[in-house]
């Protein structure tokens, strides 16, 4: 157990400097906030546009709809898919991975722990500024419920874990091509749409909706948000958690195979 | 038989060799890419791909507390070599051990016992002080909180770390950064250091002084050190043995002082000519540099003598000064690297007329 506490304690030390590094970007870190509250107020002016044209009535109403994506970009940030991921990720593109391995530490741990820093960082700095200054200029839904807030918090931090499992499976192809631009670009543009991150879900046809719940990547935004706004309940939160996780356990071992292939077969660049 | 456990026993008994390298080899396969947004998904799949043998069958050992300077040109196998000392790499055939450790399959338990600095790139963190750098070391390495005070403050003595203990390490100077470096290779007392050119692009002074701690740090601690470098001022001041690779395959271990010998039939004839003379070629010697009206030749006094080389130039040309000067080591090794057969040649022929002379 003490050698477990003690491995905990390198990881939390990574995590925690991982926090302090960032602090000192705080110039950039307003320009960043400023670029998530231009965004939003695009998603917002379009949704507005469409819901005053709409005919029908939609699965989410439009305050639902803006709440909906204030969370997208209180989270974007928080998640290293989409967010600026940490520098562990061009390690490998870079070849600094190697320096990584002469120490003694899991890497994909150290990984983990790197980008946890950077989510807890990024959710002071930018999730929470940008959530209030929303809140300010729009409405906002705040659930009501301690039980919808409770697992709405550990839905979202699967979904962080999750982004970050993904993130690792992507860049550790980066062992084979080298130049990891074009596999994230494709992944970048099929995980965006089918995380719910350009329209919600519940929005989309049939058929295609039908697609995305059979993907891991609803995990990312739609879930948590879902449980959010309240859209998913009773025993339906636990179904989308369980599935939250397993397709996390699924990319977290993704990954581990993959570094650990690659790294028997690294070839370092610069040697 | 109280001890049944392989390495402990081995380490109470002490390890001659830190290091052995037996009939290492490593070949990398290089893939073709495919460029663009297809392409790198392609790449994925595809198998196109050429050989390249980057260490071709190397054998040798060091002794605990032993500095070795292990010298090549760009793309020999140098850095191949050390990667798969640090259990970066594994090797394709051949075996490596290092403290009685795999290092590829024992990365872990190897890398706690070793320190490893890489001129070109820093082990630090970027953004964070010096000092926070060291704290998180000293908690990766689990470094007692005795040992790690200790250590810093005799580091911070030799190097003085003091200066730049706060400042974060993207905004230090080159030199201070490889101080700061190789002092974090060495908070953990690890038993070997692997230093990949140490002192690239370093000024004199800051050379002499990292050039001053490896020394103290080697004498006095006992620990074993791997030196890759081009600079052979560092060679000369801290390797009494070398290992020289080229072509990925070993072709000189021993003493710097042999090396020197075996090659120090060359010698070097500078020359300042009164004028600029188009064509200054003489037969027999070999015009290494030229810049205005001087001069430099290379030349074998088995071919020509010092004396006929000079009467030579005298009754073609008018000097103003001459001198004759032994080869550095940078133009020993050049000669080797150029030439490998010749060293071979001279290695296998005797050298005893030579010994005894001495």
């Amino acid at each position: 157990m003490k050698s477990l506490y003690l491995i905990f304690q390198v990881y939390l030390a990574f995590a925690k400097k991982s926090f302090q590094r960032r602090m000192q970007y705080r110039v950039a870190n307003l320009a960043g906030l400023t670029t998530n509250f231009f965004f939003l107020l695009v998603h917002v002016f379009v949704y507005t546009a469409f819901y005053a044209a709409r005919t029908a009535p939609q699965p989410l109403d439009l305050d639902e709809i803006i709440t909906y994506f204030v969370l997208c970009q209180v989270s974007f940030m928080l998640m290293p898919f989409w967010g600026t991921h940490s520098e562990v990720t061009s390690a490998i593109k870079d070849g600094s991975v190697a320096l990584q391995l002469t120490k003694p530490v899991d890497f994909q741990t150290y990984w983990f722990a790197d980008e946890c820093g950077r989510a807890c960082y990024y959710l002071l700095m930018r999730g929470l500024p940008t959530f209030l200054i929303s809140i300010l200029f729009f409405k906002v839904a705040i659930p009501q419920q301690l039980t919808v807030l409770t697992t709405f918090t550990v839905s979202m931090m699967l979904a962080i874990f999750m982004s970050n499992a993904i993130t690792i499976a992507i860049f550790s192809s980066g062992f084979w091509t080298l130049d990891t631009t074009g596999i994230s670009g494709m992944s970048y543009s099929i995980i965006t749409l089918f995380s719910g991150m350009l329209v919600p879900i519940a929005l989309w046809p049939e058929w295609l909706a039908h697609l995305a719940r059979w993907l891991p990547f609803e995990g990312l935004i739609d879930i948590p948000f879902s449980i959010y706004l309240g859209k998913i309940t009773g025993v339906e939160v636990w179904i989308a958690m369980g599935k939250q996780m397993g397709w996390t356990l699924f990319f977290v071992g993704l990954g581990r195979f993959l570094l650990t292939r690659g790294f028997s077969r690294l070839v370092i660049q610069g040697g | 038989m109280h001890n049944l456990t392989g390495y402990a026993t081995n380490r109470q008994l002490g390890l001659i060799y830190m290091i052995e390298v037996d009939n290492l080899s490593k070949i990398f396969k290089v893939y073709h890419h495919r460029k663009g947004f297809f392409g790198s998904f392609v790449n994925l799949f595809s198998r196109k791909h050429h050989v390249v043998q980057a260490v071709d069958r190397i054998s040798f050992t060091v002794r605990r507390g032993e500095i070795v300077g292990y010298l090549g040109p760009n793309g020999a196998g140098k850095s191949t070599t050390i990667k798969m000392l640090t259990g970066i790499l594994v090797p394709t055939s051949g075996s490596v051990t290092v403290n009685g450790y795999i290092p590829h399959r024992q990365r872990k338990e190897n890398a706690k016992r070793i320190g490893v600095v890489f001129g070109q790139r820093s082990h630090l963190w970027f953004d964070l002080p010096v000092q926070e750098s060291f704290e998180l070391l000293q908690r990766i390495y689990r470094i007692p909180e005795m040992q790690y005070r200790y250590n810093v403050e005799i580091f911070d003595e030799l190097l003085n770390l003091g200066d730049f203990f706060r400042t974060p390490v993207r905004q230090l100077s080159l030199g201070q950064r490889m101080r700061a470096d190789i002092a974090a290779a060495l908070l953990h007392n690890p038993d070997v250091l692997f230093l990949d050119e140490p002192t690239i692009g370093l000024d004199v002074v800051a050379k002499a002084r990292i050039r001053q701690f490896i020394q103290k740090i080697n004498a006095e601690r006992e620990v074993t050190v791997v030196l890759t470098t081009h600079d052979l001022d560092d060679v000369e001041k801290l390797c009494k043995r070398v290992i020289l690779i080229d072509n990925a395959r070993l072709c000189f271990d021993g003493e710097l002082a042999t090396l020197r010998r075996l090659l120090s039939t060359e010698r070097l004839l500078s020359v300042d000519y009164a004028e600029v003379y188009p064509d200054i070629s003489i037969p027999n010697a070999h015009v290494i540099h030229r810049e205005g009206a001087r001069a430099q030749y290379r030349f074998s006094p088995e071919e020509i003598s010092t004396a006929d080389l000079i009467g030579a130039i005298l009754q073609k040309f008018k000097i103003v000064d001459i001198s004759v000067q032994e080869p550095d080591i940078e133009e020993l090794i050049k000669t080797v690297y150029e030439d490998n057969l010749t060293l071979e040649r001279k290695l296998t022929e005797p050298i005893s007329s030579d010994t005894q002379a001495n």
